[in-house]
């Protein structure tokens, strides 16, 4: 019912003492209303006029907003530390998000991220309120009342006391067992409510291949497939309602027929036994609430351990090691990596006895086949990975690091991917993401050199174009030139690392945009992996991977001449033409 | 009000099926009214049960009907609401069965204006929950709104017979809570609702953006930008919350004091009515204490119609769906085999827009002829391939295949062409069953010879599951070539004379396009192709080149032609085979 983890959110046990203090007094609440009420009652029993039932009515009413008041109160004094915890949550997800990097993001996919940070702390929050007070609700209030039915008659409260337990067992094993049967049909379940969407999304296929009108019934057929399956679970899964349902109403019924007996033995009076029927239902109330929420509670729970999960993700320290500030890369600056092994599991290493050199501006391509890890080496050379510990050593300028998560690092090179993320703001803030305090005729002489002028022109606001939301309205070429243009706005940053950012591009605009990057290599250093074979020539040094490792390494004219492995991989990607 | 009965005026997705099923929906709504009626019959018969026993009557079975009915109402309530919740879960879904069906046949009209990218993969997900969100609309607003009203009138027409004055004050006070404070949470919640959406997909645009561009965000250094640029959406999502949370809160207590006062409307009422004799007077206890079941049934009626606002949204959605039958009745069919695409003079823009994509273009392709299709991108490929398809219609100028215009020929549209385009769909289930979509009558010998002609043969063997392979949804177990094979096999079992090649290569690496070019031009060699492509990788499969810029085929010959005759195109064949020195 309650994470132990609620209760470690700052705030949370002064709160619980007060909720539970005020649960007490709506007890007592209910106590008086159900009282007061049976008191007008019985006046009227004995035939007595209104006049004589005016004050008990009044205490009613006092009573009876009172305990409405407190409810209300309860939800005031819950809410603003719901609202600092789950702003507090967002916010630290958000750090964690950054100190995580990109590559958390491509192993938990994008729509998943979103999903955590916005609906699963809504669900948090909900559950935050639902939960809490509802569970003290529980843990006090019936107790109240019960005490209070004990020293009028205890044989009813033991009646009550003995079925509550009875109660909660009952739908314990209930719910047990719709869950067995949920998890039997699960797979079969879940593959048929996926199959509208799956079906939706095939439609131009289905379309092309003529199946498009005669799938219309197998989507019924699946539909009503689906409806019997899910009443079959729904049919166990609401037994455990029932149970609840069935047992509170019948326990009101009997303490009713039980007082009914007393009466008529004349072993109670009717005042009492009134107060104890009205209390019955109140009696019970807590319970019904928590239960109601249940499925909602149980949402915010996963959400809520879900969130603490990715708090709890380590996160490379030691980013400092080069310092805070942007290097100052020169003509004699180095970066050294032997021996580096890296794996995304912790098993099987995807990268293996990594061994380069890179100084001064020397371009670098990386080749190989696809899978071969060009990607990995280069967001491992951005430190988006960390390589595995106490494999290897990496050193810039001499000094040991022991990854490239360094800010000073990070904040020195460019990366161009083969998809450039492109923000939704203006082409202006797009191109000065980098430099944003950059002014408008800089950012135009970038967007000048990156060849963006002829596009910019048609734009209907020129720079000040939004653009992004997935790039929408904005070609792959363009996209490598915004990339590009950021470059060209900031030239302190001397190293480029550059993922395949020709590869889906047709071969004129490839060929126009290698115009535009050719002049930024220059005094850069550059790593470039790709498959375009052209780039080659371009490269002073070429690295070619094979299975995570480097197997060849060179100038291009010494590879060129031995019959190694950038030799066949040459013929093999040149014989597709 | 008009605008709820605005919502109403076209629609074909909510009432129709109110009435379709009609005998489950009036048994749903009866046994909803049952469980609510057993609620309060339980504490009125238990009420008069102890005021009756009060009064020592000489013989227990004075008090024996009250007893049984006691007991029956308490059993009676949990049932009714067990077969309640089965009967409105089923119904439901029937319902949803139809919904699904009609917005497939809906969808499909449209099918390949759906380009398989995630946006109009999203639209489809929306329009799937939004099925889903108009079944809640049955479950939460209109099953409890109208067994509310049903007990409401009856409570008022049952005190109404007691006393008249009596009847039409709690018309007054019941009529608060079901239907004043409804209205009114609605019409609070109802100009929150768009800024509450817009708040909440600001900060859901806002997020995406920072999520897919973190990479950017952390090698910019701009820290502190990140987390600064997050607060205000945070503090306007709470603040939002806030105000829904506190009206609620106030609302439901605003509610309770209601109940409060009926309570002490009926003390009052039984002072009057109820102390003529001792008799009488044991039913006031019954009276008063039916109330209180009667609570949580009308009090959820003001949260179920303020969700209004949202399935609104929906129900216009689906209902601005185009559900139209398709006229076909000037469909005709190719009598002889396939011999010439013609598209001859072509004009098109697209609407709304006046530049033109093309002006007079023509192009033939005869049968076994195979023709290659480049130019950069935005310069109306794919338009061209729609147009050629029958997709979209020319502005002037004909597209034909034997003289039949394709506009004519669109039910046959399986029988003449085949499909291989940059992401073609797997769907999640076996490779059999996928590939046999094919020729649905294709003999399992017949599929695993396609398999086989697409060089997956040693693949799909080494598979445990072997043919019965399940692909996951998307295809995701396969890999971009694999993917491309199963479709290629696919095609095969077609056997359409026309195949139309949609860039099929543009993601996959270099030696995988080859491969794949080299299979699909082995196993299509008998085949009219059309082949949209974003460089040369290949081109010496195909006997016609052409480029498209601005409109025109700017260069036009084969391979070896344009090779001698065309420097840029020498240009663009070297640089694609990495000879290119700048």
């Amino acid at each position: 019912m309650f994470d132990p983890a609620l209760f470690k959110l700052p705030g949370m046990r002064r709160l619980t003492v007060i909720l539970s203090l005020l649960a007490v007094i709506e007890g007592l609440c209910i106590i008086g209303q159900a009282t007061a009420l049976s008191v007008a009652i019985v006046g009227l029993w004995h035939l007595h006029g209104l006049a004589t039932i005016v004050q008990p009515m009044l205490w009613f009413a006092l009573a009876w907003s009172a305990r409405q008041l407190l409810v209300v109160g309860k939800n005031h004094l819950m809410y603003p530390f719901v609202e600092r915890t789950t702003g507090d949550l967002r916010r630290r997800v958000m750090q964690k998000l950054y100190q995580l990097g990109p590559s958390y993001v491509a192993k938990t996919g994008t729509g998943n991220v979103v999903t955590t940070a916005l609906e699963g702390i809504d669900k948090v929050q909900t559950y935050l309120m639902l939960v809490v007070i509802k569970v003290i609700d529980m843990l006090v209030i019936p107790w109240v009342i019960l005490i209070f039915i004990a020293i009028i008659r205890w044989r009813e409260a033991l009646f009550l006391l003995a079925i509550f337990p009875l109660i909660i067992i009952f739908m314990i094993i209930l719910g047990y067992a719709a869950q067995a049967k949920a998890d039997r049909q699960y797979v079969g379940y879940q593959r048929m409510s996926n199959h509208f969407v799956d079906t939706l999304r095939g439609l131009p296929t289905l379309k092309q291949l003529g199946l498009s009108r005669q799938y219309a019934n197998n989507v019924y057929q699946v539909s009503e497939g689906y409806r019997k399956q899910t009443l079959a679970v729904i049919k166990i899964a609401m037994l455990s309602t029932f149970a609840l349902d069935f047992f509170t109403t019948l326990s009101i019924a009997v303490v009713a027929v039980f007082l009914g007996f007393g009466l008529i033995d004349g072993t109670i009076s009717l005042l009492p036994a009134l107060i104890i029927l009205v209390l019955a239902p109140d009696y019970f109330l807590p319970l019904r609430q928590f239960a109601s929420d249940y499925h909602a509670t149980l949402n915010g729970k996963n959400a809520f351990a879900a969130v603490q999960k990715m708090l709890a993700l380590p996160v490379a320290t030691e980013r400092q090691q080069l310092g805070t500030q942007p290097l100052n890369w020169t003509a004699n600056s180095s970066l050294s990596l032997q021996a580096v092994d890296f794996s995304y599991d912790g098993a099987q290493p995807a990268l293996k006895k990594i061994n380069l050199t890179a100084t001064g501006f020397q371009r670098i391509g990386i080749i190989g086949a696809s899978g071969s890890g060009k990607s990995t080496l280069i967001n491992l050379l951005g430190g988006f990975l960390t390589p595995m510990p106490g494999h290897g050593t990496i050193s810039v300028n001499g000094q040991p690091v022991t990854h490239l998560s360094q800010q000073a690092w990070q904040q020195s090179f460019f990366y161009i991917p083969q998809h450039p993320y492109l923000f939704h703001a203006t082409l202006a803030e797009n191109i000065a993401f980098y430099q944003p305090a950059a002014g408008i005729s800089a950012i135009g002489r970038a967007a000048d050199k990156a060849g963006l002028t002829a596009w910019i022109k048609t734009l209907p606001a020129g720079l000040e174009t939004k653009i992004g939301e997935g790039a929408r309205g904005v070609s792959g070429g363009q996209a490598q030139r915004i990339a590009l243009a950021r470059a060209f706005l900031d030239d302190r940053r001397k190293i480029l690392l550059f993922d395949e950012p020709t590869a889906h591009l047709d071969i004129e605009t490839e060929a126009a945009l290698k115009q535009t990057i050719l002049p930024v290599l220059d005094q850069h250093l550059v790593f470039f992996a790709t498959h375009r074979l052209h780039w080659i020539n371009q490269m002073d040094y070429v690295l070619v991977l094979d299975h995570g490792q480097i197997v060849e390494q060179g100038t291009p004219a010494e590879l060129a001449q031995h019959n190694g492995a950038y030799v066949r991989l040459r013929q093999e990607m040149g014989g597709a033409i | 009000m008009k605008d709820f009965l605005a919502t109403f005026k076209h629609d074909t997705w909510v009432m129709p099926y109110l009435r379709k099923y009609k005998k489950l929906l009036a048994l749903t709504l009866f046994l909803g009214l049952m469980t609510f009626f057993c609620g309060s019959a339980l504490m009125f018969n238990s009420g008069y049960l102890i005021s009756k026993a009060a009064r020592h009557p000489y013989n227990i079975l004075m008090i024996y009907v009250p007893v049984v009915l006691t007991r029956a109402f308490g059993i009676g309530r949990p049932a009714f609401r067990y077969a309640e919740r089965i009967t409105s879960h089923n119904w439901v879904l029937r319902i949803v069965s139809d919904f699904r069906k009609k917005l497939y046949q809906a969808v499909s009209k449209h099918a390949v204006a759906i380009r398989q990218n995630f946006q109009t993969g999203d639209v489809l997900s929306l329009l799937a929950d939004d099925i889903d969100h108009i079944e809640n609309l049955y479950l939460r607003t209109v099953f409890p709104t109208v067994i509310a009203w049903t007990m409401y009138v009856l409570i008022v027409l049952a005190l109404g017979y007691f006393t008249w004055w009596f009847g039409l004050l709690m018309l007054l006070l019941l009529g608060l809570v079901v239907i004043v404070m409804p209205l009114w949470s609605v019409l609070i919640n109802g100009a929150r609702e768009s800024r509450g959406r817009q708040i909440q997909q600001g900060f859901y645009t806002q997020l995406t953006d920072a999520v897919m561009g973190l990479g950017d965000w952390l090698i910019s250094g701009r820290q502190q930008d990140f987390y600064d640029r997050q607060t205000k959406p945070i503090s306007e999502i709470a603040a939002l919350r806030r105000q829904d949370h506190r009206f609620q809160w106030w609302r439901d207590f605003t509610i309770q004091l209601i109940f409060g006062v009926i309570c002490l409307a009926l003390l009052v009422w039984s002072s009057f009515y109820w102390t003529t004799n001792q008799a009488s007077a044991n039913w006031i206890a019954a009276f008063v204490l039916s109330v209180f079941p009667l609570v949580d049934a009308m009090q959820s009626v003001s949260q179920g119609v303020s969700e209004w606002p949202s399935y609104q949204r929906s129900i216009k959605r689906v209902n601005a769906l185009d559900t139209a039958p398709i006229d076909d009745h000037d469909q005709t069919k190719l009598t002889e085999p396939f011999a010439l695409l013609r598209v001859a003079d072509l004009n098109y823009a697209y609407p709304q827009t006046q530049r033109p994509i093309f002006h007079g273009l023509n192009l033939t392709l005869t049968a076994g002829e195979k023709l290659a299709l480049l130019g950069p991108s935005g310069t109306g490929k794919s338009t061209l391939l729609r147009l050629i398809l029958g997709d979209l219609t020319p502005d002037a100028g004909a597209v034909q295949l034997n003289d039949v215009p394709i506009a004519r020929l669109q039910n046959e549209r399986a029988q003449l062409f085949g499909v291989l385009d940059q992401q073609p769909y797997l769907f999640n289930t076996t490779i059999m069953n996928n590939v046999r979509m094919g020729n649905e009558d294709a003999s399992d010998a017949e599929v695993r010879a396609a398999l086989k002609a697409v060089a997956l043969e040693p693949l799909i063997q080494s598979l445990p599951d072997g043919y019965e392979t399940v692909v996951e949804e998307g295809g995701s177990r396969f890999s971009g070539g694999e993917r491309q094979r199963l479709a290629l096999a696919r095609i095969l079992l077609q056997d359409a004379p026309i195949i139309i090649l949609d860039e099929p290569t543009v993601s996959l690496d270099p030696i995988t396009e080859s491969k794949l070019l080299d299979t699909v031009f082995e196993v299509l060699q008998d085949k009219t192709i059309l082949w949209v492509t974003h460089h040369l990788a290949g081109i010496d499969h195909v006997d016609q080149v052409r480029f498209l810029e601005d409109g025109q085929f700017d260069m036009a010959g084969t391979p070896e032609e344009l090779y001698r005759r065309e420097a840029r195109f020498r240009r663009l064949y070297e640089l694609d085979r990495g000879q290119e020195g700048v």
